[in-house]
């Protein structure tokens, strides 16, 4: 009956590919900027109840202050966006929405939401980047071992005009959040203590960077130094006191040597979703459960807290410096956002969908 | 003819004025207690309870799909919030704190009853919303009697079942078997397709067997023991939600049940004394991690009742609970110890008007549950030859500890974590129409009022990982209406039941985070109805039950929602005397009408299905 499943999958899988072939070859990209979400938008990322594709897109018009729920649904025949949306990246005029538990990324286009293309056949997509317009990356972590450990994890190199996989780079454990720096391609393996360094003309790994225990979240900062955010060992499964701090680490990416690390204080805190404003001066990121801050010229971690609460979801505005969280409502019901001025005062709130866990600012 | 009907109507009309001796309705006088039809359950005696129940009640239960579990919602409460007892004593695994529904097989059961509400407050930890109450078959009868019932279904369904009974002077036995497997790889509509094709449903097979066995033994004059062993045995293909890849879980289900039951009559009254062993083991599989929990609970239950002049009623007694828990999710074995006591009284101070109040206190390591009382009231304020009409009403507290989850989940465990607490007012009208022994018509309709504070939800904490919280206080209200009709004209008898909930159940106070107050709770529907009728003549039966159940939101938000659906059942069947021996054949169609619909977002459900059985039937 397995091998019967499988092959049934295949053959699913198969002539999935053969209709995302038919799709992309006969789109064409002549829309130009126009659209009902090309001006002055954020999009909302609502991860939505895992195992069931609730997932969806939320836009924000930050003039008129309208929200419009479940963007991409609308614009697609009410088509689902899927199980998980882990991620959304813009590219010009493409939008790259990865979702995690339906094994797939959802090409749109970015002014209007409708659909150009699915990549299909992925195993368990974290995030995506695009080198150009012909090439991005993904990765994937895979599903977890009997145990719930993980195996090592894997980037995708896809195509982006026949959106097919081209290679596949097997890297870290959990590989995570990736950014591309001078030509290479950085990507955190949060399920253990490096960096990968991965060269964007070869496609292959240059160097493994080791950095603090979980790595999860990098940014490159307005003088070209790579800011990478650990957590620190906090398996579920171990005891307390095998658990590490995390850190905040600085790399110059022309050696790919690590300059300074910024351990945290606090052992058992987490921290995750580092961000930096449209300056690229101002790092933020989540710590202990509040919204800190930590200038980039800092030479120590004089990080201060901005907001005194956690989010589900965090976003800087580049273009206004305004932080945007994400509260997620517990999962069942609509999560709420939460607009900040950069001095960290609450100035607006709105609705958005189930587990509101990223934003894109177009 | 009218003689012939006579057992029928007084047996009815006993249901019907809570006699002593049904546990669940002495102490409960004014809770609504609806028994299931016999005709149903042995139609339907290869089905499970929650198609029982769903198809009968009108409760409503959320399946994750055809093959995945199946739970309850009563009066706007969730799974973990109902109980579940099987011969008095409460099933619900410890660790999840809920009944998976699709694992208890119809066929192990003599009767199944429903009580709502937290009424019967001597149920103990987990009945806010209500209980549901299953015994094993009672027998009183001389030799052999087996019956073999076999069946074959659409969606390649298979299902076997038979039961052997014996007995001889003062002991009774029975023995039941049962089996059933379903590919379930009928063909529905993907809605997260493009264009929405039709496609046909994957890793949803199951296979089911089970064992039951009863041992009644008429001591002496004064004294009975029995026991009471259950094994079920489930292997699930988890069915997955459309356009989600955990499109290869499984999941299987063992569990057995062990129970001794003591009766002793006494002039100090009757003294009963359960002890019973349970062990249930899930192992989840989930596309490659595994999850595996296994639950030993030992409980005793000791009742000392004492009944004078028929008018007074007392019973107090105490009930132990131990629970021993190995999961993966926990730091090693985690165990657990409960204990509660409880007085109740019941007194009728004239034939027509009946008092109960119960007093019970749980004492539960680490906890300080509240005490749980419950008031209760039913008077038969008219009575003619033909009507009997009564008020009714009850009010009582009621709590649910939290789970072994909730407690030991590494990493999640939340000292802070209280036990929900329930309080809970209903009255109604009960109105019985008996015209001699054509027509018998009961009519029942309740409105109820209930507050669910701390209500415990699971949701990531500041930094990440889920844990328990007491999050919520929960206002539930509404109104149960039914009507039961049981007639006879000219050889043809008739029987129909009319039910019809409104559920309002919305968040009062929100502890934590944004909520979403004033809305209906997610998978509650506001209006459920059912029809069920059955219909004999000359060996023939034709049974139909028709359902309603209204649009349901599938978020706490009513922002996005399950469209209502109607499910129409049909089935026929002719019962063939063979000397002694009866033989019934019996067609059934569920979802007649085609009707696409869900009850969990984007789980499948099956299109119109056949199946066809027989049961051959030694008395």
């Amino acid at each position: 009956m397995k091998a019967l499943h499988k092959f049934r999958s295949m053959l699913v899988a198969a002539s999935l590919l053969v209709s995302v072939l038919a799709f992309s070859s006969c789109d064409d990209k002549n829309d130009g900027p126009s659209g009902v979400y090309a001006e002055d938008g954020v999009f909302v990322v609502n991860e939505g109840n895992f195992g069931r594709p609730t997932s969806s897109v939320t836009y924000y018009n930050k003039s008129s202050q309208q929200v419009q729920h479940n963007i991409f649904e609308k614009e697609n025949q009410d088509r689902p966006l899927g199980d998980v949306a882990q991620s959304m990246t813009i590219l010009g005029d493409r939008a790259f929405i990865v979702v995690n538990n339906s094994n797939k990324i959802e090409v749109v286009n970015a002014n209007t939401f409708k659909s150009e293309a699915v990549v299909e056949g992925l195993d368990a997509p974290r995030y995506f980047v695009a080198l150009n317009d012909n090439k991005g990356y993904v990765t994937e972590w895979f599903a977890p071992n009997p145990d719930w450990s993980y195996r090592t994890g894997r980037v995708s190199v896809i195509d982006l005009n026949t959106y097919t996989v081209l290679k596949t780079i097997e890297v870290g454990k959990q590989p995570e959040q990736l950014l591309i720096a001078g030509g290479k391609l950085y990507v955190t393996n949060l399920g253990g203590n490096t960096v990968t360094v991965i060269n964007t003309a070869t496609d292959a790994i240059e160097k493994e960077i080791d950095v603090t225990f979980g790595p999860n979240s990098l940014v490159l900062d307005k003088n070209n130094a790579l800011w990478v955010l650990s957590t620190g060992f906090k398996d579920w499964q171990a005891a307390a006191s095998t658990y590490t701090a995390g850190a905040l680490t600085k790399v110059n990416v022309s050696t790919n040597t690590v300059t300074s690390t910024y351990p945290f204080p606090e052992v058992a805190a987490n921290a995750s979703k580092l961000l930096q404003n449209g300056a690229k001066d101002i790092l933020y990121y989540i710590y202990d459960g509040k919204v800190y801050q930590q200038a980039t010229s800092a030479s120590t971690l004089s990080h201060t807290q901005l907001i005194n609460r956690s989010f589900y979801g965090l976003g800087v505005d580049p273009e206004t410096g305004y932080i945007y969280g994400g509260d997620h409502n517990g999962f069942a019901g609509d999560g709420t956002v939460q607009v900040y001025k950069p001095d960290g005062t609450k100035v607006h709130e709105f609705k958005a969908g189930i587990g509101p866990s990223g934003f894109v600012f177009n | 003819m009218a003689l012939a009907q006579q057992p029928d109507t007084t047996r009815h009309q006993l249901r019907t004025v809570e006699v002593f001796g049904k546990p669940a309705e002495v102490y409960a006088a004014g809770s609504r207690v609806v028994q299931l039809d016999s005709s149903y359950l042995s139609t339907y005696a290869s089905g499970s309870l929650a198609e029982a129940l769903m198809a009968r009640t009108p409760i409503y239960f959320k399946s994750y799909g055809v093959s995945g579990i199946s739970t309850v919602a009563f009066r706007g409460t969730n799974a973990s919030q109902t109980a579940v007892l099987w011969n008095g004593l409460n099933i619900s695994s410890p660790t999840l704190g809920l009944t998976d529904f699709s694992t208890l097989p119809l066929s192990s059961f003599g009767d199944v009853s429903v009580q709502y509400g937290p009424a019967g407050a001597t149920h103990g930890s987990g009945a806010i919303g209500g209980a549901v109450l299953l015994n094993s078959p009672k027998y009183n009868r001389r030799g052999f009697g087996a019956e073999i019932q076999a069946e074959a279904g659409s969606f390649g369904r298979y299902a076997g079942s038979g039961s052997i009974k014996y007995g001889k002077g003062k002991l009774q036995a029975v023995t039941g078997l049962y089996y059933k497997q379903a590919a379930n790889n009928f063909k529905y509509k993907d809605l997260t397709g493009f264009r929405k094709p039709e496609v046909r449903q994957k890793n949803a097979a199951v296979e089911q067997y089970g064992l039951t066995q009863d041992f009644n033994w008429q001591v002496s004059e004064n004294t009975k023991l029995a026991l009471h062993s259950w094994y079920t045995f489930a292997d699930r293909e988890v069915q997955p939600a459309m356009g989600s890849a955990s499109n290869n879980d499984q999941q299987k289900d063992e569990n057995l049940r062990l129970m001794a039951a003591l009766e002793h009559n006494s002039r100090w009254g009757q003294t009963a004394v359960k002890a019973a062993y349970f062990n249930d083991y899930l192992h989840y599989n989930k596309t490659g991690a595994v999850s595996e929990a296994d639950v030993n609970t030992y409980q005793v239950l000791a009742e000392q009742s004492y009944t004078y002049s028929n008018r007074w009623s007392l019973r107090g007694g105490v009930n132990l609970q131990h629970f021993s828990a190995a999961n993966d999710g926990y730091a090693g074995t985690a165990s657990d110890n409960r204990a509660s006591v409880f007085a109740l009284l019941r007194y009728d101070p004239t034939s027509a008007l009946k008092l109960s109040l119960n007093l019970r206190q749980a004492f539960v390591e680490g906890y300080n549950p509240k005490p749980t009382p419950a008031l209760g009231f039913n008077w038969k304020f008219y009575n003619d030859n033909k009507n009997q009409l009564s008020i009714k009403g009850n009010m009582s507290g009621s709590y649910r500890v939290p789970t072994l989850n909730d407690r030991f989940w590494l990493g999640a465990g939340n000292p802070d974590l209280k036990p929900e607490q329930g309080w809970s007012y209903e009255s109604g009208l009960h109105h019985l129409l008996i015209l001699g022994n054509t027509l018998l018509l009961e009519t029942e309709l309740t409105g109820y009022y209930m507050l669910v504070d701390d209500w415990i939800q699971w949701m990531p904490d500041g930094s990440g990982p889920w844990r328990p919280v007491n999050l919520l206080k929960v206002n539930a209200k509404g109104i149960e209406a039914s009507t039961k009709a049981t007639a006879t004209v000219g050889k043809t008898k008739i029987g129909a039941t009319l039910g019809y909930t409104y559920t309002s159940s919305e968040q009062a106070e929100v502890y934590e985070g944004s909520g979403d107050k004033g809305k209906q709770l997610m998978y509650v529907p506001r209006h459920k109805a059912v029809l069920g009728a059955d219909a004999s003549c000359k060996g023939w039966t034709l049974l139909g039950n028709l359902n309603y159940t209204g649009l349901r939101y599938t978020s706490n938000s009513e922002s996005t929602y399950l469209n209502s659906f109607i499910l129409l059942d049909v089935a026929l069947s002719k019962r063939l005397q063979l000397h002694k021996h009866a033989l019934v054949l019996t067609l059934k169609s569920d979802n007649v009408t085609n009707a696409e619909y869900q009850t969990m977002a984007y789980h499948a459900m099956p299109p119109r299905g056949y199946t066809f059985s027989l049961r051959f039937i030694i008395p």
